[in-house]
């Protein structure tokens, strides 16, 4: 449904979220959703911290590995499903498309944060130098700016329409950036390790079911993260407008 | 019946040309914008190239100051290209926005993407003639040449490839900032970050290309298949929702 007046979208947004289903069916999801990410989150730190065993060359360095690949990936995922809102939002003309991309922004740049730090640290220990304008290092930190600047600009258009317009567009034409900063280990020399290649990972029984259980549980974090942000940023909107109607 | 066949491709390629040539004929008339990126440029140049030639100064005997300007030299010419592509490629839409021929252009009934791939063509003529004149200045200026082992024909298709990515983020970047609030302050946090991946890949292009690096193996290839791919990217995600621009 096309709606031509913003009063009309974020009552409509508002209502979507809420009624249509029944709310007790809707927050039981919700508790299953939270309780799954809590025990598979407890797991994970456990398998981390206790369970994978020191890596032959890497040593105890192995566990800052765990919690720089899992956000980079679900990183990379997080402005892979801006790409996606985006395109629907264009395609379909509904705000919630919008509203889920944009949260999906913000927790992808969280993510990449946390990968760039976390790979600084790593490369402090096992470079000796924090950054030194490794590939991947460089077009992650591009990455990191490019969405943070989808951020700025969001922000700097006011009518709510135009900004999901653009901001889908904008989302779009940023993606190459994410391909680049996946690809650029494969293109350049660089001291960046390739852990994940065609003939799947290289690395040990228990580090290898230690990355993917990271993967599982920084994704539900993700999931978890993202529906909270919609929820608050859709009841945002109804106060905003709100707030107008009032003064109207 | 009479059945009438419109070859939508290629009256598309013909309304492309026809909008850059209007951008072209009124560019030409008014004259100060290229005369203004031209000198904006040769600035940028002369500051760059006192700061590298002063910094050298210790080692002026030293045959390590060529290979030092040749390497620093030759990326700093895309440096300059880069933010002289900001004056170039700001107005493009910004400009037709302002004076509501924008209007006229979204009611024609052309493809939205012939409007956008003729500000692109316009952007790219632009940027090529300033360049005509700016890159035998600037190798002087900043003390570097190519090769003579190099075919000028990489060399040519280098400038091409990189001129033509800068245009079409830099047009792209245009229409993104019609809605904002602040479009000086805007333009260049859209302009950057996606045009940034243009300018790492034609800083290491050319500086391999000055340093006279065999072309076929490991690395100009590969990158200038890397440029010609973002450039792809580009081109076609933008033309592809160029048309939502002109809708919203």
């Amino acid at each position: 449904m096309k709606l031509n007046c913003n009063h009309n979208v974020h009552i409509d947004v508002y209502h979507r979220i809420e009624p249509s289903k029944g709310r007790e069916e809707v927050n039981t999801k919700r508790v299953t959703l939270y309780i799954l990410t809590l025990v598979i989150t407890f797991v994970y730190l456990y398998m981390v911290w206790i369970f994978a065993p020191p890596e032959v060359n890497l040593g105890e360095r192995i566990r800052i590995f765990f919690q720089h690949v899992a956000p980079a990936l679900i990183g990379y995922l997080a402005f892979g499903v801006t790409l996606v809102c985006g395109v629907l939002y264009l395609w379909k003309q509904d705000l919630r498309y919008d509203l889920v991309g944009a949260a999906s922004i913000k927790i992808g740049l969280v993510f990449t944060t946390i990968t760039l730090l976390s790979g600084m640290i790593w490369a402090n220990a096992s470079w000796g130098v924090y950054w030194n304008w490794d590939p991947r290092e460089t077009t992650t930190l591009i990455l990191w700016i490019a969405y943070a600047c989808l951020i700025a600009y969001r922000a700097s258009v006011n009518d709510r329409d135009v900004r999901a317009q653009y901001g889908s567009i904008f989302g779009i034409v940023a993606f190459p950036a994410v391909i680049l900063s996946y690809i650029s280990i494969r293109v350049w020399e660089t001291l960046h390790p390739i852990v994940i290649t065609g003939e799947g990972l290289q690395m040990g029984a228990e580090h290898g079911m230690t990355l993917m259980l990271s993967l599982i549980a920084i994704g539900l974090v993700y999931a978890l993260i993202l529906e909270l942000t919609y929820r608050i940023d859709s009841v945002s909107e109804r106060l905003m407008e709100l707030r107008m109607q009032r003064s109207e | 019946m009479v059945t009438y066949e419109v070859n939508v491709m290629g009256s598309g390629f013909s309304y492309a040309l026809a909008i850059a040539k209007k951008d072209l004929i009124t560019q030409m008339r008014k004259r100060f914008e290229a005369f203004s990126m031209f000198l904006f440029a040769i600035i940028a140049v002369f500051v760059l190239g006192l700061v590298l030639f002063s910094s050298t100064f210790i080692i002026a005997d030293s045959p390590t100051r060529i290979q030092v300007m040749t390497e620093i030299g030759s990326g700093m010419l895309w440096v300059v290209v880069f933010f002289t592509g900001m004056f170039g490629f700001s107005p493009v839409f910004i400009s037709e926005s302002e004076t509501g021929t924008l209007k006229g252009l979204s009611l024609a009934p052309i493809p939205g993407w012939s409007v956008y791939l003729g500000k692109v063509i316009y952007g790219f003529l632009l940027m090529g003639l300033v360049e005509i004149f700016l890159v035998p200045i600037a190798m002087g200026l900043l003390g570097f040449a190519f090769s003579p082992e190099i075919s000028p024909l990489f060399i040519l298709i280098t400038f091409a490839l990189g001129t033509l990515d800068l245009a079409a983020v830099g047009a792209m970047a245009s229409a993104l900032t019609m809605p904002a609030e602040s479009k000086a302050t805007v333009y260049p946090i859209v302009y950057f970050p996606t045009a940034t991946t243009a300018l790492i890949l034609l800083v290491e292009i050319t500086r391999m290309l000055a340093i006279g690096l065999p072309i076929i193996g490991p690395g100009i290839l590969e990158l200038l298949i890397l440029l010609s791919g973002h450039v792809f990217a580009m081109v076609m995600l933008s033309a592809a929702v160029f048309q939502f621009t002109l809708t919203a």
